[in-house]
């Protein structure tokens, strides 16, 4: 305990006596003094430069808007037309804001600034959305602007997702209304006192949302960004049920320079389309790579050969792509497809041909367009006489259904007559075929052969009696009426049998033919008949069309084809790329306004797939932000504007202050350090030069001068400097006085044969400083502080 | 009045004085000789703590030089002269304030240390300059007045380093006269660094010749340089009678005669 005690004592032993030597009258007491000096002169000053800038815009500004609320519009116009300028602004009001107070501000950098104050009934969504229609026919360039308040003012809300967020905006209590104010969203506000709550519940409806960003590195970007955005807030929509995904791509839509842009895109892809293709074989041996050039010998009258310059005459090539085949995919940059005549392709290298490359093939799109609308123009010419021929057709077949009835019925008749026929041949038929017709044949051949045998006996006795000649007459007579009877009865059995076939072939027909009826019964022959006059209808509209006008516009159309060259084509298409290139706006992001619930995570497989490949880049941003209204952002602004002249003038005193007042100090510290510097050599050598910026003492001396001075001005001063953090304050200070301590000997060269005169005198270290250093060194406050305290002056 | 024991400064792995020995009788003058680069001006610069050195001892007056504090340091180089080869005057200040400094920033008060300048100027010739710059003097006028400010102390030993090396052959002889003159008649002792054979030989009790930081000769004049031991002695005698012979022969050849 007592030891601690006694050292507690001894610490404050040695601080007590560094006090006292530092506040003896000694030379450090002179830096000390100095110091504190430059750094309330330095403070002193900044603080006057930013406080007197801050006056000057504080008024400025004043004079600029007006009071609080006092003025809703401001209109600026060329200080030359401010008198056409007011007198037109007055017609205005007077016309479309009867009631409105006009007052001419002050004129800054050559621009008159005009306040109206409108009365209350204008003060309305309308009127300010009509802004620069209202004011648009003010001479002078003029410009509008708001100042209505209190007011929000939210920014940085993508142009697509403006009118859903100030719908929402419209429905908060407290909100008058909501409206486009340029490029942010202006909320005009019920009262002064709803601030607050109404950017509270702002700031949670604008939570709610979040703007997926989707950034392309540099060539990656897509075709056409707006239509991908579009496909990508679709996909979003389908596949995650997002509540709400709307492309809102800031520079895109409602923004002139993107359609632009997309148009831009639309034309290069139209002037691609038609743009001759040209496949390259290569030869064997020959290996063609992307942007090599081969020329073809087009409308040249010589043959390409090796060594040859290329002429304008030939038709070049460049390699586009390499298809998997091998083959070659290439796009003409000088002359024109219909010139290829000879196939032959060379390699060119330094505008001359080089090695045969192979052959090309072409296909020119524009020509085959120019064909197909040709051959177009001639078919339509055909169509009246086609449709007059139809209709002809048509009538007949109408004639003919109108007869469709009638030949229905009679061939009904006829099938009905037929089968009456069939059933009188039956009726007719019936009993002959009940006859036993052999039956009766065999009875009559039975006979007529027993008369055959009496005939035969008769015969003989006819012989004997001459009489029975008579008798075997007339048995010969019945024997032949026998067989007649058979013959007819074998008649009778054909016809019986002929009949049955008959009937048959009737029953067929009427089958058949019933069938047929019932199937053309089936023919809605009416409806056909409506369709027909239907047809006949139309093709009377067809003969009614303006078929020349047609082939006219065909024709018109199949010369306005492009009548381009493929070296036309491939120049404006690397213009557009230049055009397009140029354009950062759109293509290299792509903004989609959703719900806050959707991650980046899973939008990020489907841009993939909409983008197809994973070289993108997705992260989420708020909506927007409230900013501070007008008036509190200039104050804003003025306040920054304070704070950086303050750090700047600090800044500019420090390094004044380190070179007037320090060099000499840190001239005399090097002097004395290199007295009794020993050159190491060797390894540590090039430690020693390594460490040595920041080991030697007058270095040391001028950070810690440099980071003392200028740390002190800016607070004392309230200084700042943009992206500049306070630790950054000292470390810039003690920078100063490093870079400055380098330059010490050259801006104050005190002789070293003085210093040495002076140690040898016997000078002190302070006499030194006084008498000798410091009236050495440059004129400063140091030298003023100095001067009293030197004997020799 | 003045004794060296030892003395060794090093600059890195340079030896620049090797265990040097050295003394100077009050009312001596003594003459360190040798090539340029051989220690005459450390060591000489070492006697008032102008280079550390590295051991040694070193007594002025009985005085421990390496053992005194900082203030007993300055009282005691009040008490030392040095004279410096390229004058070292205050450039913003006259001939006077110049001799005046060092005698009222040791509290001398201002008239008084004027009086003192003015005598000091005096004996050197100065006088009359006292009011100019060192702009406005000439090499030997400057180092006359330098003189004058090591004087003005009344101090008990005088260092010279090599005083006339920056002057021209002309200007040479104002300050080798006064420095004649003042080994004459005072009685502090003197230790000068010099290239002046002349000097050494006419005014100089004693001569030391140094080489590579070391003394290889001391002696009287005459026997350094009429039987030199040591190869510089030798070189010296060399150059002597090298200077005598061409004198001698110029000046018989254009008519004239040496005096003395």
């Amino acid at each position: 305990m007592h030891f601690w005690k006694k050292n507690k004592e001894n610490r404050f032993d040695v601080i007590r006596k560094a006090l006292q030597r530092m506040l003896a009258d000694t030379f450090n007491r002179d830096i000390l003094v100095l110091i504190l000096i430059s750094i309330m002169i330095g403070s002193l000053v900044a603080s006057s430069v930013s406080l007197a800038a801050n006056a000057y815009f504080s008024k400025t500004l004043a004079n600029l808007v007006g009071d609080y609320g006092e003025y809703d519009l401001l209109i600026q116009a060329r200080e030359e037309m401010k008198d056409d300028t007011a007198q037109q602004v007055q017609k205005i009001i007077d016309d479309v804001f009867p009631g409105a107070r006009l007052k001419e501000g002050p004129t800054i950098t050559g621009k008159t600034n005009f306040f109206i104050a409108l009365p209350d009934q204008y003060k309305v969504k309308k009127t300010y959305e009509d802004l620069g229609k209202t004011f648009g026919s003010i001479p002078g360039g003029a410009g509008v602007g708001v100042l209505t308040e209190p007011r929000l003012t939210i920014r940085g809300v993508p142009e697509g997702a403006k009118n859903k967020l100030m719908e929402n905006i419209e429905q908060i209590a407290g909100v008058k209304f909501a409206f486009h104010d340029g490029s942010s969203v202006g909320v005009v506000l019920q009262s002064l006192d709803k601030t607050a709550a109404v950017s509270d519940q702002i700031k949670n409806l604008m939570n709610q949302y979040q703007v997926i960003e989707i950034s392309f590195p540099v060539g990656s970007e897509p075709g056409n960004p707006i239509r991908l955005g579009e496909a990508i807030a679709s996909d979003m929509t389908n596949q995650l049920k997002a509540d709400y995904a709307k492309n809102v791509s800031i520079d895109g839509k409602n923004d002139d320079m993107t359609y632009m842009v997309s148009t831009m895109m639309e034309l290069k892809r139209f002037l691609l389309a038609y743009a001759s293709t040209v496949t390259l074989t290569e030869d064997a041996g020959v290996k063609l790579a992307k942007g090599d050039i081969v020329a073809l010998q087009g409308i040249s009258s010589s043959i390409p050969a090796a060594g040859s310059a290329v002429a304008k005459e030939n038709v070049l090539v460049e390699i586009t792509a390499v298809q998997a085949n091998g083959i070659l995919d290439g796009m003409i940059t000088q002359g024109d497809a219909s010139q290829i005549v000879n196939n032959q392709a060379y390699k060119v290298e330094q505008n001359t041909f080089s090695q045969y490359a192979g052959t090309v093939t072409a296909r020119n799109p524009r020509q085959l367009l120019s064909s197909a609308l040709t051959e177009t123009s001639k078919f339509a010419s055909q169509v009246p006489g086609f449709a007059q021929d139809a209709q002809n057709m048509s009538s007949i077949a109408v004639n003919a259904l109108d007869n469709y009835s009638g030949s229905m019925n009679a061939v009904n008749q006829l099938l009905t007559n037929l089968q009456s026929a069939g059933n009188t041949i039956q009726n007719v038929t019936g009993g002959l075929t009940a006859i036993d017709t052999r039956s009766i044949e065999n009875q009559l051949d039975n006979s007529s052969h027993a008369m055959g045998g009496l005939i035969s006996t008769l015969q003989v006795l006819k012989l004997i009696n001459p009489d029975v000649g008579s008798t075997i007459d007339n048995l010969s007579n019945t024997q032949n009426g026998l067989k007649n009877i058979k013959s007819g009865l074998s008649a009778m059995d054909n016809v019986a049998s002929q009949a049955r076939q008959a009937k048959s072939t009737i029953d067929t027909i009427v089958a058949n033919g019933n069938s047929t009826v019932a199937a053309l019964k089936a023919f809605d022959a009416a409806a056909a008949k409506n369709n027909l006059a239907d047809v006949n209808t139309k093709l009377g509209m067809l003969q009614q069309v303006n078929v020349p006008l047609i082939t006219a516009q065909l024709q018109y159309m199949a010369a306005a084809a492009p009548n381009l060259k493929d070296e036309d084509i491939s120049h404006s298409v690397k213009l557009l790329d230049k055009f397009i290139a140029g354009q950062a706006i759109p293509g290299e992001r792509i903004q989609i306004l959703t719900t806050s619930n959707i991650s980046t995570d899973a939008v990020q497989p489907i841009v993939v797939s909409n983008v197809g490949h994973n070289n993108v880049t997705l992260y989420s941003t708020s909506l927007g932000v409230i900013e501070p209204n007008a008036r509190g952002q200039l104050y804003q602004v003025l306040s920054e504007v304070k704070a950086v002249l303050a750090g700047m003038t600090a800044i500019v005193i420090t390094i004044f202050v380190l070179i007037l007042d320090h060099t000499a100090i840190m001239t005399y510290m090097r002097r004395k350090r290199l007295e009794k510097k020993v050159k190491a050599r060797g390894w540590r050598g090039l430690v020693f030069r390594l460490t040595a910026v920041f080991r030697n003492s007058e270095r040391q001396y001028g950070m810690c001068i440099g980071a003392i001075l200028l740390t002190a001005m800016f607070i004392l001063a309230k200084g700042g400097i943009p992206y500049l953090p306070w630790i950054g304050v000292p470390v810039l200070g003690g920078f100063l006085g490093l870079i400055v301590s380098g330059y010490a000997e050259k801006i104050s060269p005190v002789p070293t044969e003085e210093l040495i005169a002076g140690e040898a005198l016997g000078l002190s270290f302070d006499e030194i400083m006084r008498e000798i250093v410091i009236p050495e060194g440059r004129p400063g406050l140091m030298q003023k502080l100095n001067w009293r305290k030197v004997k020799f002056k | 009045m003045l004794t060296i024991k030892n003395l060794t400064k090093r600059f890195g792995s340079l030896v620049a004085v090797n265990n040097l020995n050295l003394s100077v009788g009050r009312g001596e003058t003594v003459a360190i000789m040798g090539p340029s680069g051989c220690g005459k001006s450390t060591t000489i610069r070492t006697i008032n703590r102008l280079i550390e050195p590295d051991s040694g001892e070193i007594l002025v007056a009985g005085s421990d030089m390496l053992s005194l504090s900082a203030e007993d340091l300055k009282k005691m180089r009040k008490r030392i002269g040095f004279v410096f080869q390229h004058f070292n005057l205050i450039g913003r200040l006259s001939a006077e304030e110049n001799v005046m400094l060092g005698l009222v920033m040791s509290g001398v008060p201002r008239e008084a240390a004027q009086a003192k300048a003015i005598e000091a100027l005096r004996k050197v010739g100065m006088e009359s300059h006292a009011a100019h710059k060192p702009a406005q003097m000439s090499g030997g006028q400057q180092q006359r007045v330098g003189i004058a400010r090591a004087l003005a102390f009344e101090p008990e030993l005088m260092l010279w380093d090599e005083p006339t090396a920056s002057l021209d052959p002309i200007l040479v002889r104002e300050v080798l006269v006064v420095m004649e003159e003042l080994a004459k008649y005072r009685a502090s002792a003197m230790l000068v660094v010099t290239h002046e054979i002349a000097f050494a030989l006419h005014v100089a009790d004693r001569i030391v010749l140094m080489d590579k930081g070391s003394i290889v000769e001391e002696g009287l004049p005459s026997d350094v340089f009429v039987s030199p031991i040591s190869p510089i002695g030798q070189k010296y005698k060399e150059l002597i009678e090298y200077q005598l012979n061409t004198s001698m022969t110029t000046l018989a050849g254009r008519g004239l005669k040496a005096t003395g």
